[in-house]
């Protein structure tokens, strides 16, 4: 176990040194990152001075939405970029997947190892500061559950758009035409979290609460800490399955990956 | 004249081969496109008009902004750059063809097909399930026409200077990152620039980015009315005149130092 | 066991699918999946012991690269038995590659943007080789290898060369007792090739590495391999010595002679007159119908001969006769 983590170190070490040689772009990165986050919360604001609201919800609650979704898709990204589809497609189609197979230690591991990106640490940073506003503008009543289950829901929310990349590089070992597919999923998903549940039409809904249970991730934690009814009369307990979809996801998975991994061995490409 | 046709054909026939990347980007456009309208909904909850645009024209809006991705390469574009990069600039350089018009032909090519299999269809798909609004009378038509033109001409000038960074930099990926990030907000992608404080939209327009799209969007939800509507086309021509200019000073420039550092 | 390698009755199945065109053809694509079977590798059976260095030699496609990944562990076999080390490859992965080594000519196993040493001070993490029997093998290496001048350079930009000889370097450091050598000297200049071919003598007799080497440079063969193997359409044609393959196939040999005088008609029985330039002449004869002796004194019973050399056939032409005319075909 000791190893392990001791090259996972060293592997990511390699990547943080690499990245850190350019200063100059390595900064414009991590201030472009955070910038895009930042921005796009002022432009909800503007508009909601003409708006009032988003189906009901005011900017701060709205915020939380986007805050949780920002810090933990910036974390899972930092992490998990060597699982990105994109990244990921390109080393099978290379053959240099191959190289990690000559290797006397876990291909997880490796391919954990192969990306750190750095630069993501501006959209997590922003990402925190704008669930702190959030967290101020909605004046949360705060009870020890709350803050204790608020780390756990980021925790899951990294796990469940981790599970997601891992899937969709598991598919690149068959087709490299789904990545775009798996966007949706990633980017389309993290996008449509953003914003409360309720304002999506019902089948779009159902499909993020019953086959990809996005809205257990951070809409009704949301209602939890917010304190806001359920809409949808789910069982008192819905706002507490994050950690069950995330890990879930996470681990659906790295199952596929493994079936994958062992697919791949049969058919060499 | 005719090299400027020929390479334009060429990018034309290149990209009608991307059919599986065409669906797919499709597939994207159209679920973010389902996402805003569905924001768009809810922001408007009751209200029939907002700002002189109508739910039906907002929802439209999305579909539009959408379609419109693929024609102005919004996301990115480094095509430029990574010639650059890779070396591939110094035989392009000695084409007998100025280098600007080069790219341009292939962009003209590649904006087309974008045009017709991801605009047209996206807009087709939307009609399909949405209360679409589209242009009333020839002149509307025409006007659009010149308004997508022009945007993007605009679009391609812009990208084209961003791109020269790369003279100067090895990080111009990043430099480019940013600014098309930039662009996002204040071109009217994400919402109307309508929408938006009145000081908001006074200093967009300091930018080119709502030559790009949101020119194009209000011609074609006609809330523009000459004289504003030959207004914004004009800005859109003098957008397109200062980016053009800057950009062939700056390849100047770039081309230059790569001459002296010696590639 | 001694043989490091036992392989029985392997085999590798391709299942090709055939690929329908344009918007039915897709959905005919999802429906149907008409195959084809490949048959990569068809049944071969061999053993190689420890300290051999076998030459591996096919044209492209014969199976070759196939049949490494599969000892390497990269492939599943479709059928047979394949033990490597004691081990089965692909179950115990990981175990299996912390004793061998692989250098693929046509791509690297090093980390593109870190300099060399960084990588191999990676793989030393990696492959969990004792600090002390790392430095002793690297500064071995360095010197074998003369990697001092660029050491310190991101491999990204080393030449083809250098990079060969980092790759190799790094293949060994873990001190693994098989190597797989797929084109180690593609794309290299003669002197490079030279180096490398040393190179790899030493590792073999020096350290006793059992060295598997697959090459399209017959060269490579003739200098370094004495048994080689040959594969074509997944099946194992030829499978001993160099020389028997020689004097087996290796059919027709070259006397050069220089005359005393330019004679004009040089016909002799037994052998052809293939070239003829003033006084020299280069003759062709079969091995089996007549013998280089008995040739030499036929010419010059009949002619005056200033000097004569025999030459053997090369292995380039005699594997390349054993591919065109199908000599091993059953």
């Amino acid at each position: 176990m000791k190893a392990t983590l001791d090259l996972y170190r060293r592997l990511i070490g390699v990547q943080i040194r690499s990245q850190l040689q350019y200063r100059a772009a390595f900064l414009t990165d991590l201030i472009g990152q955070g910038m895009a986050t930042g921005i796009w919360f002022l432009s909800l604001a503007l508009i909601l001075q003409r708006f009032e609201s988003i189906g009901g919800w005011s900017l701060g609650e709205v915020a939380f939405l986007y805050g949780t979704v920002e810090t933990a898709f910036g974390t899972m990204d930092m992490i998990f970029s060597g699982f990105d589809p994109r990244f990921f497609g390109q080393q099978v189609r290379r053959g240099t997947f191959d190289q990690l197979l000559l290797r006397p230690v876990s291909i997880t591991l490796q391919v954990l190892g192969s990306e750190f990106v750095l630069r993501r640490m501006g959209r997590i940073v922003q990402g925190v500061a704008i669930l702190a506003v959030a967290v101020t503008l909605t004046d949360v009543r705060w009870t020890p559950l709350k803050l204790a289950y608020l780390p756990v829901v980021l925790t899951s929310l990294v796990c469940f758009f981790g599970g997601l990349f891992i899937i969709g590089s598991t598919i690149t070992f068959w087709t490299i035409e789904s990545i775009e597919v798996v966007n949706i999923f990633t980017y389309g998903g993290s996008e449509l979290m953003s914003y409360p549940m309720h304002i999506y039409q019902e089948w779009m809904r159902r499909f993020f609460t019953y086959i990809v249970p996005a809205i257990f991730l951070n809409y009704y934690p949301a209602l939890f800490i917010l304190d806001k009814p359920d809409p949808f009369g789910l069982p008192p307990f819905a706002p507490f399955l994050a950690p069950a979809a995330g890990f879930g996801v996470l681990a659906a998975g790295l199952a596929l990956w493994r079936f994958g991994i062992r697919h791949y061995q049969s058919t060499g490409s | 004249m005719r090299l400027f046709w020929e390479l334009c054909k060429l990018a034309f026939r290149r990209q009608l081969t991307y059919r599986a990347a065409t669906l797919a980007g499709l597939t994207t456009n159209f679920f973010f496109g389902l996402l805003r309208a569905a924001l768009m909904a809810a922001l408007y909850g009751t209200r029939q008009e907002v700002a002189g645009i109508s739910l039906a024209a907002a929802v439209t809006f999305t579909g539009l902004t959408q379609a419109t991705i693929g024609y102005l390469s919004l996301f990115s574009w480094y095509e430029v750059m990574n010639s650059v990069y890779t070396g591939d600039i110094s035989s392009d350089l000695l084409k007998p063809m100025d280098y600007f018009l080069f790219w341009l032909a292939q962009d003209l090519g590649r904006a087309i097909v974008a045009l017709l299999m991801r605009g047209l269809t996206m807009m087709a798909a939307y009609a399909l399930i949405f209360d679409v609004v589209w242009p009333h009378g020839a002149a509307q038509w025409l006007a659009l026409a010149v308004a997508l033109a022009l945007s993007w001409l605009v679009s391609f000038s812009w990208r084209f200077l961003i791109n020269l960074a790369a003279f100067w930099t090895p990080g111009a990926q990043g430099v480019g990152r940013f600014i098309f990030g930039l662009s996002w907000f204040t071109s009217g992608f994400l919402m109307p620039l309508r929408f938006f404080p009145d000081w908001f939209q006074h200093l967009c327009n300091l930018t080119p980015f709502p030559a790009m799209i949101n020119t194009v969007v209000e011609v074609y939800l006609g809330v523009l009315t000459s004289p504003k509507l030959i207004q914004a086309l004009l800005g859109q021509a003098l957008w397109a005149v200062i980016l053009i200019g800057a950009g062939q000073l700056v390849l100047r420039a770039g081309v230059r130092r790569l001459v002296i550092q010696g590639g | 066991m001694s043989s490091i390698v036992t392989v029985t009755n392997l085999e590798k199945h391709f299942k090709v699918y055939k690929h329908h065109r344009g918007f039915w053809g897709a959905l005919r694509n999802l429906a149907t999946r008409e195959y084809t079977l490949v048959r990569a590798v068809d049944g071969i059976s061999f053993e190689i012991q420890k300290g051999e260095l076998v030459g591996y030699i096919g044209p492209n496609g014969a199976g070759k690269s196939t049949t490494i990944k599969m000892l390497a562990g990269l492939l599943v076999p479709s059928g047979g038995e394949l033990w490597v080390n004691g081990r089965v490859p692909w179950k115990k992965r990981r175990r299996h590659v912390a004793r061998i080594g692989a250098v693929f000519g046509q791509r690297t196993t090093l980390w593109w943007d870190l300099p060399v040493i960084e990588s191999l001070d990676l793989l030393q993490h990696i492959y969990q080789i004792p600090p002390d029997r790392f430095r002793q093998n690297l500064a071995e290496f360095r010197e074998l290898l003369e990697l001092d001048p660029f050491l310190n350079t991101p491999v990204r930009s080393l030449s083809l060369g250098q990079r060969m000889r980092a790759d190799i370097c790094a293949a060994l450091l873990h001190d693994p007792a098989l190597l797989f050598l797929d084109e180690p000297t593609i794309g290299l200049d003669v002197i490079a090739k030279e180096r490398m071919r040393q190179f790899i003598r030493h590792i073999n007799s020096q350290r006793s590495v059992t060295v598997l080497l697959t090459t399209h440079d017959l060269s490579d063969v003739e200098k370094l391999c004495e048994r080689v193997m040959i594969i074509d359409h997944g099946r194992l044609l030829f499978d001993g010595e160099l020389a028997s393959l020689r004097d087996r196939f290796g059919g027709q040999r070259e006397l050069v002679v220089e005359f005393a005088e330019p004679y004009q008609d040089i016909a002799v029985d037994g052998a052809q007159a293939a070239e003829q330039d003033g006084r020299w002449a280069i003759y062709r004869f079969e091995r089996n119908a007549v013998t280089a002796s008995e040739l030499i004194g036929r010419l010059s019973a009949r002619y005056r001969i200033r000097d004569l050399s025999v030459r053997e056939p090369d292995i380039e032409s005699t594997v390349r006769r054993i591919y065109e005319e199908r000599l091993l075909e059953s």
